[in-house]
Formats: structure tokens, sequence, C-alpha cells
């Protein structure tokens, strides 16, 4: 064996050792930490997390538990002995499908008279505090209604008639989130006739996509592709501004479609078997605080559950304001979920 | 046990060796296993057959259809690369590897942006995707094989009169067949089992059990169902399995050879043409979609940039989103590092079983099965098994990197056993004949290779982990998230910038992995040019 395979197979092993060694130390965390089980898209300013640590000695230790949905599922299979002590994330799709497992452990916010009051709705009594909220809508490519001389369009009536014919792009709401949402606003606002309604999209040649990512990427006309209408969030205009390239733009180059919007509220709880129940509180609390409610707009592009929170300028000036969002009771989508899914795939041959 | 046979004249506590892959598998595959077919029985009754049957048909005309095409792409090219020495052979059989280990997402993404509107998201463009990806496995494994065969009796064929053509077809081809055959049962189980490209780049024609599997686990939340077709998944994936695993079991004519000779260099100008043309093909095949890749990372609204790759280290700093990528590098080196160390060691001593004992052919059958046990099964497994009490594991780090390397011992085993197979034992049978004893002997015949296997498959396994093959984003995780994860995140949200930079952590992935193959492949060189 030659003398540079041993040494490198040595140093692997001490390096794994030391490595295995030093995983170790996290499970010996004392009585002060909450363990915050979050999804993957759950962003907040570190300075925050800091200075709830020097306020009350507690610190938070982040879990991910990969996307909404798989973060959910792990959740509910563990119900009553939880990896950790507060959820953040879960929104009004699968809300009644945790209730259900009884994965939470009832708590009203200190403050919980500050939040919104439409959005305090479907708490399931006070079980779950909503922490924030977004609506998904159609977006608009700007430059390609101006360039082809098309009037943009204003309801989502006018999408299946031949001027928008080819322009649309969805996601599968089986694989997407904001295309499940946009499945429910059609289903909210057309109740039994929205089969028929898709039936036209189809007919109008709208386009599928498997994911977010690849719709507004590959396929919508603001990205690669030469579609100028996608299903996205009514915070996507911000995003555009605050992730674009030095100099950023004035101003964003995509508009919403602010009519037959879903709104998602997501929500944070208590997991049901939580050592820590007290500190869990006090982390309920935090995130509904007003600093918190303040960074959650520039961080994870949705609005504050907090009435009062002033808004970035980005927001106020570009993200869209929907006066009437749509939205289904959290039992009706628990129970019909699975039978519409499949009857859109009919639809769809998806 | 004549030296064909790779039998080995063996110490006695080498008959035990099946016993640690044994109970690894046990524990990470069987209890999860167990779990999801017994959640499966309560689904049975109220279960959509005919339209889950319809999927898994499709999946099967798919997963063929891409076998054959990574096949007919795959195997000149590990022709050239495991029969002929040449100037860039090492950097080619690295490049091959690269799709193999990126995150399937931005696979798709560059092949929607190579193709545009040329070829729309469906079957074929889902069966290009797929050889793409797997061209690796087709190389990797037949090429492990080719490798050892000997070249003399291609040269005496050809010395008596047969044509190059007819001397592969009648000589090297039947000595190849049960590396093609497993190779192209990994193949199509990989492609039967897609999930992130069928999303992207398929339409109704490429659905998968997988995806079906996903939405009734994380959308529905309807376990039972969820397992059920875990459990139809698995049955189709373990019959492709096996009758791989059996092909490979085939002995083979090839003759061992005392040591892994050096290939030789292409010395007629035709040999030279034919090995260039396939090599430079072969890299051109590799690095099209990724160059548009790479051009993604340095281009801007207002031309070219470096401002993608100067935000790495800023983007997203001072939130819990990112620390830097730099971390997220960290933290994937560190889980390919114990992968690498753990499949590496399992992977071999399993390959070693079965040359040893009879339960190990048993053992290393069922450390095949990970191949198969596809991302979402193994994640509702290790979920419903470790992850309640009474075996509460998941706040144990270990268990992302455990799950990686369960994926990749499949792979380290067929990378092995061939190579283990043709090593001749007949060193072992003259050691012992001058007096060493058994320990001793085994080690002067086997010991070289050990090394060399032991080696390349830890570098497989590594380069496994730093992909994120699925299981592990289905757990629970503290701490920084890898690079694939990384990467998927900021291609989820609008901006130039998201996309910039996510295309410029692709190419960081890509040219960590290109390095870390490099230098296992050099290790793997500097051993066999003794």
């Amino acid at each position: 064996m030659s003398i540079h395979a041993s040494k490198l197979f040595i140093g692997l092993v001490i390096c794994s050792t030391a490595l295995l060694s030093a995983c170790g130390d996290s499970e010996s965390a004392g009585p002060t930490t909450v363990r915050l089980l979050t999804h993957d898209s759950f962003v907040v300013s570190q300075p925050l997390i800091d200075q709830f640590k020097k306020d009350t000695g507690i610190s938070i230790e982040l879990i991910t538990g990969g996307d909404s949905g798989a973060m959910v599922a792990g959740a509910v299979l563990a119900s009553g002995s939880p990896t950790a002590d507060v959820l953040f994330g879960i929104d009004n799709t699968l809300l009644s499908k945790a209730i259900e497992a009884d994965i939470f452990s009832p708590y009203t916010a200190t403050e919980a008279d500050s939040i919104l009051p439409t959005l305090g709705d479907d708490t399931s009594g006070g079980v779950v505090t909503p922490i924030d909220y977004g609506d998904v809508c159609i977006n608009i490519d700007d430059a390609w209604f101006t360039e082809q001389r098309v009037a943009k369009p204003t309801n989502i009536d006018q999408l299946t008639s031949a001027t928008y014919k080819d322009l649309l792009v969805v996601q599968d709401p089986a694989s997407s989130s904001p295309g499940l949402a946009f499945m429910l606003a059609t289903i909210a606002k057309y109740g039994d006739g929205w089969t028929k309604y898709w039936e036209q999209l189809r007919d109008n040649g709208v386009a599928v996509s498997g994911s977010w990512t690849d719709a507004y990427e590959s396929v919508f006309s603001g990205g690669a592709g030469d579609r100028p209408l996608v299903v996205s969030y009514a915070t996507s205009p911000p995003a555009e501004i605050v992730y674009a390239e030095e100099p950023k733009p004035k101003k964003p180059s995509t508009s919403v479609l602010t009519e037959a919007c879903y709104r998602q509220i997501e929500f944070a709880g208590i997991l049901r078997g939580s050592p820590n129940e007290e500190a869990a509180q006090q982390v309920i609390d935090w995130l509904l605080s007003a600093p918190v409610q303040a960074d959650v707009p520039l961080s994870m592009f949705v609005f504050p559950a907090r009435q009062g929170v002033t808004l970035p300028e980005v927001f106020t000036k570009f993200a869209a304001q929907v006066p009437a969002p749509l939205q289904l009771p959290a039992g009706d989508v628990n129970a019909h979920l699975a039978e519409w899914l499949k009857t859109w795939g009919q639809v769809m041959g998806r | 046990m004549g030296p064909g046979d790779g039998a080995l004249n063996a110490p006695a506590w080498l008959k035990w060796t099946w016993v640690i892959p044994a109970l690894f598998l046990s524990v990470l595959l069987g209890a999860p296993i167990t779990m999801v077919v017994q959640h499966s029985l309560d689904a049975v009754s109220t279960f959509e057959w005919s339209s889950t049957l319809h999927i898994a048909a499709l999946a099967a005309l798919q997963a063929f259809t891409s076998t054959c095409v990574a096949l007919a792409v795959g195997l000149p090219l590990a022709g050239a690369l495991s029969s002929y020495q040449f100037r860039g052979r090492a950097l080619t059989q690295a490049l091959v590897t690269v799709p193999f280990v990126l995150p399937t997402v931005v696979i798709a993404l560059a092949f929607r942006g190579l193709f545009g509107s040329l070829l729309q998201p469906g079957f074929l463009l889902v069966v290009v995707a797929h050889t793409y990806i797997n061209l690796a496995v087709i190389v990797r494994i037949v090429g492990a094989t080719w490798q050892q065969l000997d070249s003399r009796e291609v040269i005496a064929a050809r010395a008596l009169g047969a044509t190059p053509f007819r001397a592969f077809v009648s000589v090297t081809l039947p000595q190849l067949r049960g590396a093609i055959l497993s190779a192209s049962a990994v193949v199509f189980v990989f492609c039967f089992t897609s999930l992130g490209v069928v999303l992207v780049l398929g339409d109704s024609s490429t659905r998968t059990l997988e995806s079906t599997i996903l939405r009734e686990s994380s959308l529905l939340l309807d376990f039972p169902a969820a397992a059920l077709t875990s459990v139809l998944q698995l049955f189709v994936v373990t019959a492709a399995l096996l009758i791989g695993a059996r092909a490979s079991m085939l002995r083979t004519r090839a003759t061992p050879i005392l040591r892994i000779a050096r290939a030789p260099r292409p010395r007629l100008p035709r040999q030279r043409l034919f090995v260039y043309a396939i090599a430079i093909s072969g890299v051109a095949i590799v690095l099209v979609p990724l160059a548009s890749l790479a051009l993604d990372s340095f281009r801007g609204q207002g031309g070219w940039t470096l401002q993608w790759w100067q935000s790495l280290t800023s983007i997203d700093s001072g939130t819990t989103r990112l620390g830097s990528p730099a971390s997220a590098i960290a933290v994937s080196l560190k889980y390919a590092l114990i992968s690498g160390l753990i499949a590496g060691l399992i992977g071999v001593l399993a390959a070693m079983s079965v040359l040893t004992h009879r339960l190990g052919r048993a053992v290393a059958l069922i450390a095949l099965a990970p191949l198969g046990i596809s991302a979402a099964t193994l994640g509702l497994g290790l979920m419903l098994s470790f992850g309640r009490p009474p075996i509460d594991l998941r706040s144990w780090d270990l268990l992302i990197p455990l799950s990686h390397s369960l994926v990749a011992v499949p792979l380290v085993i067929a990378v092995v056993l061939p190579t283990l197979r043709a090593t001749d034992s007949r060193a072992a049978t003259v050691a012992s004949a001058l007096g060493a004893r058994p320990t001793r002997a085994f080690f002067t015949a086997y010991g070289p290779t050990l090394r060399i296997v032991l080696l390349a498959a830890g570098g497989l396994a590594a380069c496994v982990s730093l992909g994120e093959f699925g299981a592990a984003s289905f757990l629970a995780r503290s701490g920084d998230p890898t690079v694939p994860l990384q990467i998927v995140r900021l291609m989820q949200r609008p901006g130039d910038a998201s996309f910039g930079v996510a295309a410029a952590l692709a190419m960081v992935l890509v040219i960590g992995t290109v390095m870390l193959i490099l230098g296992v492949d050099a290790l793997g060189r500097r051993r066999t040019a003794r």
C-alpha cells in the first residue's frame, strides 16, 4: 500500500471521527432551547433570533422538514411525540388534516387581538396562530402586452377567450403549491362549474408545468419562455426587484391580475407533547411580535398577519393589494381534495 | 474452487464479513420496508388499482426505452474509456459522472433551456434526460468489467482473421453480458422511479408511481395508499434487480489476469480516430447542457457579469436562509465524507461476502434493494419506523449520511464485485503453499485490489452523497442546508439574482464532483501502475 493512500485513509478516519463527535454535541442542548420546525422556505433575519435570546434566554434551533407537505406529513406521523416544540408554516390547505391528527397543543398568543380580523376565522378555535399570508394570483408580463398591443386581462373569465389563446401557464396542483391554490381559487369562484372552466382553459391552450420554477423560469415570458401569463404570487413583482441584478430596476416588469386570487395563510402552533411548552409559547408570541412581523415581507415575500406593521417601500409600491381574495373552508378542502385532484387530472389528461 | 470461480482460499474470519452489511441493511432497510408493507394493508380495499397499474405500465415503457437509448450511447463510451489509454481519459471519465450527481431539477432546467420550444415536455425529452443522467451508470459498471478483460483474446481473434466488429461480437460481448444486464437493470430502475425529471420534463405519458406516492404521502396525507403504491413499485423494481443480479452472478469466461494490466494506447490511425471520436462526442454530450448552465452563471440583463459568482458569499447574508454557500459546501462535504466511508466499507464487505459465504449472496442481493426503494418510499418508511416512538432517531444527525450511504451501497457493490471476481486467487494459493498464514495469503492476493476498490467505492459513494439522493430530503434536519438543497431553494423564487446565483452554485457542485472523481481515479491508477 502506498504511503499516500494509507495517509489519506487514516486522515479520512480521523476526520470522520471528529465530525461524528461534533454531531453528538447538539443533542445535549439545555432546556432553554426551543426547536422550531419549519419548511424549506422559512427565512428570518438572524439578529432577531439573537435579540430574542438576549431578551428571554431562549435559543431557537431551526429544524427543516422539507417542503410544507413533507413537514406536515412528518409531524402528523409523530403526533404526540414531536421532534420539535413549535411548528411554523402549515397553511390553510393542510391545517384541518393536522388538526384531525391532533398534532397541536392549543395556545392563544398574548397579542392575538393584533391579528388582522379576516385571518382569525380559521384557526380551529385558537389552536394555531396566523403569522403571515400571501395571495396566489396570475402574474402578467407587461412588456409582452405592450409590444403585442393586446389588453391585459382583468379577470380570469377572459382567459378562455380567443384573445388569450396559448398565453397562460399554470402548475400541476398535485405537485405544486401555487398550482393547487389556483385550482382551489377556480373551485371557490365557479363552484360546481369549475370543471367546465378548466375544460375551456384546456381547449384554449393552457400549458401545465410540474413546478413553479419551471413555469416561471422556462415557460413564462418574464423568464426564458414565451407565455406572458403565469400563476405566481401577488408579491412576485417586488421579489423581482429585490432579487434583481445591480443596478436594480426602478420598477418591476411584471404586474398582477388581482381577481380570483387564492389566499394562503401560514400558521404556527405548539406541537403536542413538547417538553418546553412554556418556552414554546414565548416563541409563538415572538413570531407575532412587531419586529419579526416587520421582517417577514422582505424575508419570505408574504404579508404580516399583524395589523399596523409598516411595510417596506418596495411592497407598498409593487406588491398587489388583493381586494377580495378567495378561500375555501379548511374542512371542505380536507374532505374533497383527493377527489378534486383526480377530477382535475381527468379533465387535463395528466 | 478454481481460480475462474473467483472463490477464495479464505481465512476463517472472512466467512463472517456478511454480518456487518446484514445488520446495516436490516436496520436501515428492513425496518422501513416492514412498516411500509404493514401500512399498505389498510389501503387494499379502497385502492384505485386500475389507474395505478396504468401508471406503472407507462413508467415501465418509458424506463425500458430510456435504458435502451442509454445503452446505445453508453456502451461505445465505456469501451473507448476502458480498453484504451489516451490523453484526457481520466477527465472524460470524471465528466461523464457529473450528470449523475447533479440535482435532477438543475438538469431538468438546463434541458429546458437547451431545447427551448424545439422539444416540448413529453416522452422524448424525458428519455433524453434519463439517458444523460444514467450514462455514468453504464460507463462505470460495464467499464469496470471491460477493464479486466484480457486483451490477448481479442488480439488472438484478430490474428486469426476476425474483423474488429466480429472480434467484439464473438469475444468481448459475451464476456460483458453480465455487466451489461446488471447495468441495464440499475438504469431501468432509476428511470422507473424517476421524480424530478418527469415533474419538469414530462407530461401525462411519463407519469411514474413515484409522483403518485409523493402526492399521496405529502399532499393527501393518505399514508396507507402511499404505502401500497410503494409496495407495487417495489415489486416491479425487485423483479428488475433480480434479473440484473442473476446476470451479474453469471460466471464470466474471463481468464483472470495476474496483474491488472495497463490498457494499451490506440496505435493504428483507425483506432485513434475511433477512440477520440467517441471520447469527444461523449464529452460534448455531457458538456452542452452544462455549458448552458455555466453561461447562465455569467449572464445578466446587460451582458456578461461576475455578479452571481461574487454574491455567492453575500446573497441572503444575515438571514437564516443561507449562512453562505461556503457553509453549504462544508455541510455537503461532511456528509459526503461520512457516507463515502460508511458505504465504501459496507459495500466492499458485502461484495467480499458474496465470495466467501452462502449467505453473502443473499445479503448482496438485498443490498441492491435501496436502488429501487425510491426516495419517497424510503423517506416514508424511515418516518414510519424511526420518526416516532419507541425508536426515535429523527434528531440523530447521522441519519442523513446513513440514508445517503444506503443508496450508495448497491452502486459500490456493482463496481466492486466484478473486480473482486476477476482477481486471481492463485496468488493466495501460492502464498499458502509457501507457508503464509491464511490471512496473510489473503491479503497478498486481494490486498492491492481491495485498496483500489475501497477508494473507488468510497469516492463513488461520496459523489452520490454530494448529489443528495432522495430520501434525505424527507428527513427533518437542523443546521445549514446542503448545496443541492440550496440550489433548489434559490431557484424557487423570482429574480435574476436567484437564478444566477443558483447557476453559479451548481457550477461549484460540478467542479467539486469532477475534482473528487479525478482524485479517486488517480489514486486507483497509481495502484494499478505499480
